[in-house]
C-alpha cells in the first residue's frame, strides 16, 4: 500500500528542492555567456575596463555557481532515496543523460571555471577568452542533459517497456537526445537564463548609476546587458511558443489546463483567455467569468485557423476509454510476472500502450489491487481515473499567465534600457534605472513559474502516460519524510540567505571597493563619486 | 606560410560550421536555433559595447553633444 501522505510529502520535498536549486541555475546559464561577451570586447578593444567588468561580474557568477552546485547535488540523490520506484522503472534511460551531465558537462564546466578565475595572468588574452567560452558552453551543456532527462518524463522517447525486467529499456539514444520536447525545453530554459542574467547586470548597473558610483563601468555594463536582454527576451518568447506547440502535440492535458479549456474549442473564433478563475471542483470558470481575445487561441496553439483544441471534457473521455484497457494490461503483466504464461504476455502486449492508465487506476481500486475490482466498481473507477488524468487547472492556468505577462514586461524594460543606452541618455531616465533595479529578482521568479507550469502540467504522471507519480515514490515512513523535508528546507534557506548576503555585499562594493587607490572626486553639490583612472576622459 | 595556415584553419572552422548546420538543421532544428541565436545575442551585445567606445571617442573629439543630449 502506498501512503498518499508520503507521496505528497515526497512531491513537496522535490518541488521545494528543485525550486530552491533553480534560483541559482538561470544566472549561471546566462552570466557565463555574458562574461564571454564582455571578455570578447576586452580582446577586441584592449580596454582594461572590460577585463575588470569580466572579473567583477565573474566574481558574482562564482558566488552563484558555488551555491548552485551545492543545491543541485542533493537532487540527484533524491531520485534514489524518495523516488526509488521511478528510478527502477526508468533508471536505464533517465540515468544516462544524468551521467553524461556529470561526467562531461559538469566536469568540463568545473575544470574551466578554475582556469577562468585563476588563469588571467597565466594565459594569453585569446586563450583565456576561449576558456570563458568553454565555461559558458559547459554550463549550458550541463543544463542540456538535465533537460533531456526531464523531457523524457514529459514525452518518453527512445525507450520501450520490457515486461521481463519490468522497466523501461533504452532503444534509441538519438530519439532521446533529438526529441522535439527536449529541444524545445532546452532552448527555452537556457535562454530564459540569459534574460535573468541580463536583468541582473542591468539592474545592478542601474543601482550604480542611481547612486552615482562606477559610472563608466555601469554605463558599459548596462549597454551590454540591455542588448543581451532584449534579444534574449525576444528569443525566449519565440521559443516559448515552440514549447507550447509541443505541449499541444504530446501533452494535450497540460495544454488544456494551461489555457483553461473545459470544452473542446470552436475554431477559429475561440478566444485566448487573458483572465479567468478556473474551478477544478466544478470543472468550469468561477461565475463563468473570463476575459479573452477572440481569434487568437487557435493560430497561437495550432499554427492553423481550423484545428480544434481538445478540451478537458474530450480528454477525460479519451482517458476513460484507455483505463479499462490499462487495467487489463496491468493484470496480464502481473500474471505474466508470476507464471510466465505466454498467453498473459500476449494479452499484455495487446493492451501495452494503455498500461499507464492501469497503474493510474490502482489508486482507486480496493486495497490498490486491480484484481479486486468488481464489474459494479468499474464505472466509478474509470470515471475517477479519467478525472485524475487532468492536472490542476487553476495552478497551471495562472502560473502560465504570470510567466507570459512578465516575459513581455521584461521586453519593454530591456527595450527602454537599450534605447536610452544607445542614445547615451540613460542617466536622465531614473525611472528606467529604478525599474531595472527592482526587477532584478523577477526573471528568476518567473523562471520558477515556468517550471511550475511544466511540472504541474505533467501531473498525474511521473513519466507521461506510463508511470503515475503516486506509484513512483519510495515507501518511506511519514516521520522520515517530515524530518528530511524540514532538514532540506532549513539547509536550502541557509543557502539562499548566504547567496543573498554575499551578492548584496559584493554588488554594493562594486568593481572598485571603497578605499582603493583610485582617485575620488566630489562635484559641487553632489555626492562623492569614485572615478577610476580609465574613466577620467569621459568625466571631463 | 602563416597565411596559408590561417586560411586552412578558417576553412576547417567553416567546414565544421557547415557540418553542424547540416546535422543540426536536419535532426535538431531548435538546437541549431540555439547555436545561431546565442551567437547572435553575443555579437549584438559586443557590437553595442564597441559602439559605446566609438560614441565616447566621437564625443571626445567632436564638441557636438551626444545623440539625444541637449546642447
Amino acid at each position: 500500500m502506498i501512503d498518499p501522505s508520503v507521496v505528497s510529502l515526497s512531491r513537496l520535498q522535490f518541488a521545494l528542492t528543485a525550486l530552491y536549486h533553480f534560483q541559482f541555475v538561470p544566472l549561471t546559464l546566462g552570466l557565463t555567456f555574458m562574461l564571454a561577451a564582455m571578455e570578447t570586447v576586452y580582446v577586441i578593444t584592449g580596454k582594461p575596463i572590460y577585463k575588470e567588468m569580466t572579473q567583477f561580474w565573474g566574481k558574482l557568477f562564482g558566488i552563484n555557481f558555488a551555491i548552485g552546485v551545492a543545491t543541485g547535488l542533493t537532487m540527484e540523490f533524491e531520485f534514489g532515496t524518495n523516488w526509488s520506484m521511478y528510478s527502477h522503472f526508468v533508471g536505464d534511460v533517465f540515468g544516462t543523460p544524468l551521467a553524461i551531465e556529470g561526467l562531461m558537462a559538469f566536469f568540463m564546466e568545473s575544470t574551466f571555471v578554475g582556469l577562468m578565475f585563476f588563469g588571467w595572468d597565466r594565459m594569453s588574452k585569446e586563450a583565456h577568452l576561449a576558456v570563458t567560452y568553454l565555461v559558458a558552453l559547459g554550463s549550458n551543456l550541463s543544463a542540456l542533459w538535465i533537460l533531456i532527462a526531464n523531457a523524457f518524463m514529459q514525452d518518453p522517447q527512445g525507450a520501450r517497456f520490457d515486461p521481463t525486467t519490468m522497466r523501461m529499456q533504452f532503444q534509441s539514444f538519438g530519439s532521446l537526445v533529438f526529441s522535439e520536447k527536449a529541444q524545445a525545453e532546452f532552448v527555452h530554459a537556457s535562454i530564459a537564463g540569459y534574460v535573468c542574467a541580463a536583468m541582473f547586470v542591468m539592474g545592478i548597473s542601474s543601482y550604480y548609476l542611481l547612486t552615482r558610483r562606477h559610472r563608466e563601468f555601469a554605463l558599459r555594463s548596462l549597454r551590454i546587458a540591455a542588448l543581451f536582454g532584449i534579444v534574449s527576451t525576444l528569443a525566449v518568447i519565440t521559443l516559448g511558443d515552440a514549447a507550447g506547440r509541443e505541449d499541444y502535440l504530446v501533452q494535450p492535458t497540460k495544454l488544456a489546463a494551461m489555457e483553461g479549456l473545459w470544452q473542446t474549442t470552436k475554431p477559429p473564433a475561440e478566444p485566448w483567455k487573458l483572465i479567468a478563475l478556473p474551478n477544478d471542483a466544478t470543472e468550469s470558470d468561477l461565475f463563468d467569468f473570463s476575459i479573452g481575445i477572440p481569434y487568437v487561441l487557435t493560430p497561437l496553439v495550432t499554427h492553423t485557423f481550423n484545428q480544434a483544441i481538445p478540451g478537458i471534457d474530450e480528454l477525460k473521455m479519451e482517458a476513460a476509454a484507455r483505463v479499462e484497457n490499462g487495467i487489463r494490461a496491468v493484470t496480464a503483466l502481473e500474471q505474466y510476472a508470476q507464471t510466465k504464461d505466454p498467453n498473459a504476455l500476449s494479452e499484455f502486449e495487446f493492451y501495452e500502450d494503455d498500461m499507464g492508465y492501469g497503474f493510474l487506476a490502482q489508486r482507486f481500486a480496493p486495497d490498490q489491487d486491480l484484481t479486486k475490482i468488481t464489474p459494479s466498481d468499474m464505472p466509478g473507477i474509470v470515471t475517477k481515473t479519467a478525472r485524475a488524468s487532468i492536472p490542476n487547472v487553476f495552478v497551471e492556468f495562472w502560473s502560465f499567465r504570470i510567466m507570459v505577462a512578465f516575459g513581455f514586461a521584461f521586453l519593454v524594460i530591456f527595450a527602454f534600457g537599450a534605447y536610452y543606452s544607445l542614445r547615451n541618455t540613460i542617466e536622465r531616465q531614473p525611472w528606467v534605472l529604478y525599474l531595472a533595479m527592482w526587477s532584478i529578482p523577477l526573471p528568476i521568479l518567473v523562471a520558477l513559474y515556468g517550471w511550475i507550469t511544466a511540472e504541474n502540467g505533467r501531473q498525474p504522471w511521473s513519466v507521461f502516460g506510463w508511470l503515475p507519480t503516486f506509484e513512483a515514490a519510495s515507501t518511506h515512513s511519514l516521520g522520515y519524510m517530515i524530518f528530511s523535508l524540514l532538514g532540506f528546507a532549513t539547509l536550502y534557506t541557509l543557502f539562499i540567505g548566504a547567496e543573498l548576503y554575499l551578492m548584496f555585499k559584493y554588488a554594493r562594493l562594486g568593481p572598485s571597493p571603497a578605499g582603493s587607490a583610485e582617485p575620488r572626486i566630489a562635484p559641487a553639490g553632489g555626492p562623492a563619486i569614485l572615478r577610476p583612472g580609465y574613466a577620467a576622459k569621459s568625466w571631463e | 606560410m602563416t597565411n596559408a595556415v590561417k586560411i586552412l584553419a578558417l576553412a576547417m572552422v567553416l567546414a565544421l560550421a557547415l557540418f553542424i548546420a547540416v546535422i543540426c538543421g536536419g535532426y535538431a532544428p531548435w538546437y541549431f536555433a540555439w547555436l545561431v541565436g546565442t551567437t547572435m545575442i553575443i555579437l549584438i551585445s559586443v557590437s553595442g559595447a564597441v559602439l559605446f567606445e566609438t560614441q565616447e571617442s566621437a564625443a571626445d573629439t567632436d564638441p557636438q553633444p551626444h545623440a539625444g543630449e541637449k546642447a
